[in-house]
């Protein structure tokens, strides 16, 4: 009994320190949402964004969390969700995860119809609050669009974003034709949405050339 | 004309002045506490030091005679731990060896003995007269006459014969006998070459304690020289020391990279066994994990040295009972191979986890899996074995670390403690030289204080020098007076 003591008395203080770190091992966790835009032509990009999502899948670790979701015309909704997962600590059970994600994914790609307005906003508040359920330590929020946002008739976006400890990539952003017209428009763009992350206090980064995937980096 | 801004500088210069020479004034009237106060704070500061550099000078010297000590006490085991290895192969020796001399020196005797017998064998004997040389002899005293004559030619032809026949058989006998010695003598080269042999074994033995003896005698001279604790046999021991402490960090550096690779062997593996998200003050446990099982494997590794007296990092091990101490040894042994078997598993796992992720990583990039990798090939199997191989080897590689650990702490002390004692004694020469500054610093800053009130001085010099002339003046008139005699 007195040995039993003593082994509860000298094991104890590493089981709490253990589970209190528990927790904590959240924060070391890395949170991935990727926003698709298949409004208009823009579809036809998502072949590149399959890259993409391929590159993200290979460099996420157990434990972290990955979601794909398309930017549709009203994109504030679990069920514009295209893929979730949050990998298992086993590394071979992660694989496996990351295979089926990537075939779903695919299929996707595949199946996907253009939709005919550009909800980023809703996206990105689902994307926002997703990461914030998960509690992960990174959170990173990619919007794969040309940033031009649509709505349709009675949707209001008219919110203020919240995103302390978000890092939000915007990639491929294409230039339209009106763009190059009058390339303000572009830079007014995407200085508004800059704006918006920034005032958030998210961090804001576009990433224009995919071919250097190290631009991704988590 | 004289503008406002220039009356105001005029006014702010009168002011200064006025300032300047009423500091002068002050500095001059608190002339001599000034000095005092300087010279006090300089005395004070330098005495602080000079007491610092002392106690430090102390300390050095303490360090310096327990490290004497320490060096000498280690050495002295080492020696005694040589002389007692020396002795106990002496002692091997001259079981193994001397104690079979009864056996060898009955192995001369016999072989001596053979030969002696040989020798006697082969002795020449020398042959008997022949008989007939008496009766020949009487023969040629018979008297002449022509009867006698024929009968004497008859006995004597058939004396002749007799001879004849007798000699070619004592010739016969006499080829034979030789025959026989030569073949003693021939037998006897056997015996004389083993004699020889034995005779150089003994030789060659006596050569080796002669060479055991040798390292006795060094040994015991360096002992000696410990035990004294002269100058040179320090100075020997500390070279030594410093030269086994940097070859055992070598080792240990060396044991600490195959540490590493190690647990890069085990580590992916062992988060498929705890899991790769749980943490542990930031480290992840699968990690944490991994190091547990090489820290095990050391520590086994250690205690299995410690039982059969290879190390004495704790001798409490070394001088328990043998029968305790065997259990330790074969419980270390078996925890030893029972994880190195188990890392060797580990190994196995990772390379199907690794060739997994790759695979993973191709498919997800569009590149086909290489066909020879799928099929199983040699491309596989080498990396597997060699794999499992390390994950086997490199925990009993591992083990050897208690030797140059041991090592290290113990020169380590010594060496530390040098070190130690060159820092104090810079520390000491630089407190020294700190208050001999000081105590210059103060003449220097009684100078300066000097040369602000330089004006003031200079008239109070003047003013004694005038009054020291007038008071000569005056002493020289009054011994004229006297001279003249006035009064």
């Amino acid at each position: 009994m007195k040995r039993l003591r003593l082994f509860i008395l000298f094991f104890s203080p590493l089981f709490l320190l253990s589970c209190s770190n528990a927790e904590d091992s959240k924060d070391y966790a890395r949170g991935v949402y990727l926003l698709l835009d298949t409004s208009g032509t823009y579809t036809e990009e998502l072949n590149q964004a399959k890259q993409v999502i391929n590159y993200i899948l290979a460099t996420l670790e157990p434990g972290d969390t990955f979601a794909v979701a398309r930017i549709d015309s009203g994109s504030f909704s679990e069920k514009d969700i295209v893929a979730k997962v949050v990998l298992d600590p086993r590394p071979s059970h992660s694989n496996r995860q990351k295979r089926e994600f990537a075939t779903t994914v695919n299929s996707f790609v595949k199946s996907v119809k253009s939709s005919d307005y550009t909800d980023i906003s809703g996206g990105l508040l689902q994307g926002i609050e997703y990461l914030n359920e998960a509690k992960v330590g990174n959170k990173t929020i990619m919007i794969y669009s040309d940033l031009k946002e649509e709505l349709p008739k009675g949707f209001v976006r008219d919110f203020d974003l919240e995103l302390d400890g978000f890092t939000i990539k915007a990639l491929n952003v294409t230039k339209l034709r009106a763009d190059n017209q009058n390339p303000q428009i572009y830079l007014d763009r995407v200085g508004n949405w800059q704006k918006k992350i920034s005032l958030g206090g998210g961090v804001w980064e576009v990433i224009n050339d995919l071919d250097k995937p190290e631009a991704i980096l988590l | 004309m004289i503008d406002s801004t220039t009356l105001s500088l005029l006014g702010d210069w009168k002011t200064f002045s006025l300032m300047l020479i009423l500091a002068v004034f002050i500095l001059y009237l608190a002339r001599t506490y000034a000095h005092q106060a300087i010279k006090g704070f300089c005395r004070l500061i330098s005495s602080v030091f000079r007491v610092a550099a002392s106690a430090m000078d102390s300390t050095r010297k303490q360090l310096k005679e327990r490290n004497r000590e320490v060096l000498l006490e280690q050495g002295q085991q080492q020696v005694s731990r040589d002389l007692e290895r020396e002795f106990f192969e002496i002692s091997r020796f001259v079981q193994r060896d001397l104690g079979g001399y009864p056996q060898l020196q009955r192995q001369i005797q016999e072989e001596i003995t053979h030969i002696h017998d040989d020798y006697q064998k082969s002795g020449q004997v020398p042959s008997a007269l022949p008989e007939w040389v008496e009766a020949v002899d009487s023969v040629s005293k018979i008297k002449a006459s022509d009867n006698a004559n024929a009968l004497n030619s008859k006995i004597l032809d058939q004396i002749h014969n007799s001879a004849e026949r007798q000699h070619r058989d004592n010739l016969e006998q006499a080829r034979k006998d030789s025959a026989e010695r030569h073949k003693c003598l021939k037998s006897m080269t056997g015996h004389w070459r083993k004699l020889s042999d034995s005779v150089d074994e003994v030789g060659g033995r006596l050569k080796e304690i002669i060479t055991r003896s040798n390292n006795i005698d060094e040994h015991m001279t360096k002992f000696n020289d410990i035990t004294q604790g002269t100058d040179s046999a320090v100075r020997a021991l500390r070279a030594s020391s410093i030269t086994q402490f940097l070859i055992a960090l070598i080792v240990v550096t060396i044991a600490i990279g195959g540490a590493y690779f190690n647990f890069h062997l085990i580590a992916l593996p062992m988060s498929e066994m705890v899991g790769s998200t749980q943490r542990i003050g930031g480290v992840k446990v699968a990690d944490l994990a991994a190091l547990v099982i090489i820290c095990l494997e050391m520590t086994a590794g250690i205690f299995l040295l410690e039982s059969i007296r290879v190390t004495k990092l704790f001798p409490l091990i070394g001088s328990m009972d043998d029968r305790i101490r065997r259990v330790i040894m074969v419980a270390s042994a078996s925890v030893l191979i029972i994880l190195a078997s188990t890392e060797s598993a580990l190994a196995f796992m990772r390379d199907q986890i690794a060739g997994d992720l790759a695979n993973l990583r191709a498919s997800l990039a569009g590149i086909e899996a290489d066909t020879s990798i799928e099929a199983g090939g040699l491309s596989v199997w080498i990396p597997l074995i060699a794999n499992m191989t390390l994950g086997f080897i490199l925990p009993l590689a591992l083990t050897m670390i208690a030797i140059p650990l041991e090592y290290l702490l113990q020169t380590g002390r010594t060496v530390f403690g040098g070190i130690l004692e060159v820092i104090l004694s810079l520390l000491t020469s630089i407190l020294r030289i700190l208050a001999s500054s000081l105590r210059h610093l103060a003449r220097f800053l009684t100078s300066i204080y000097d040369f602000c009130i330089a004006l003031p001085l200079w008239i109070e010099a003047m003013i004694i020098k005038t009054k020291r002339q007038t008071n000569t003046r005056t002493d020289n008139d009054d011994t004229l007076i006297e001279d003249r005699g006035i009064f």
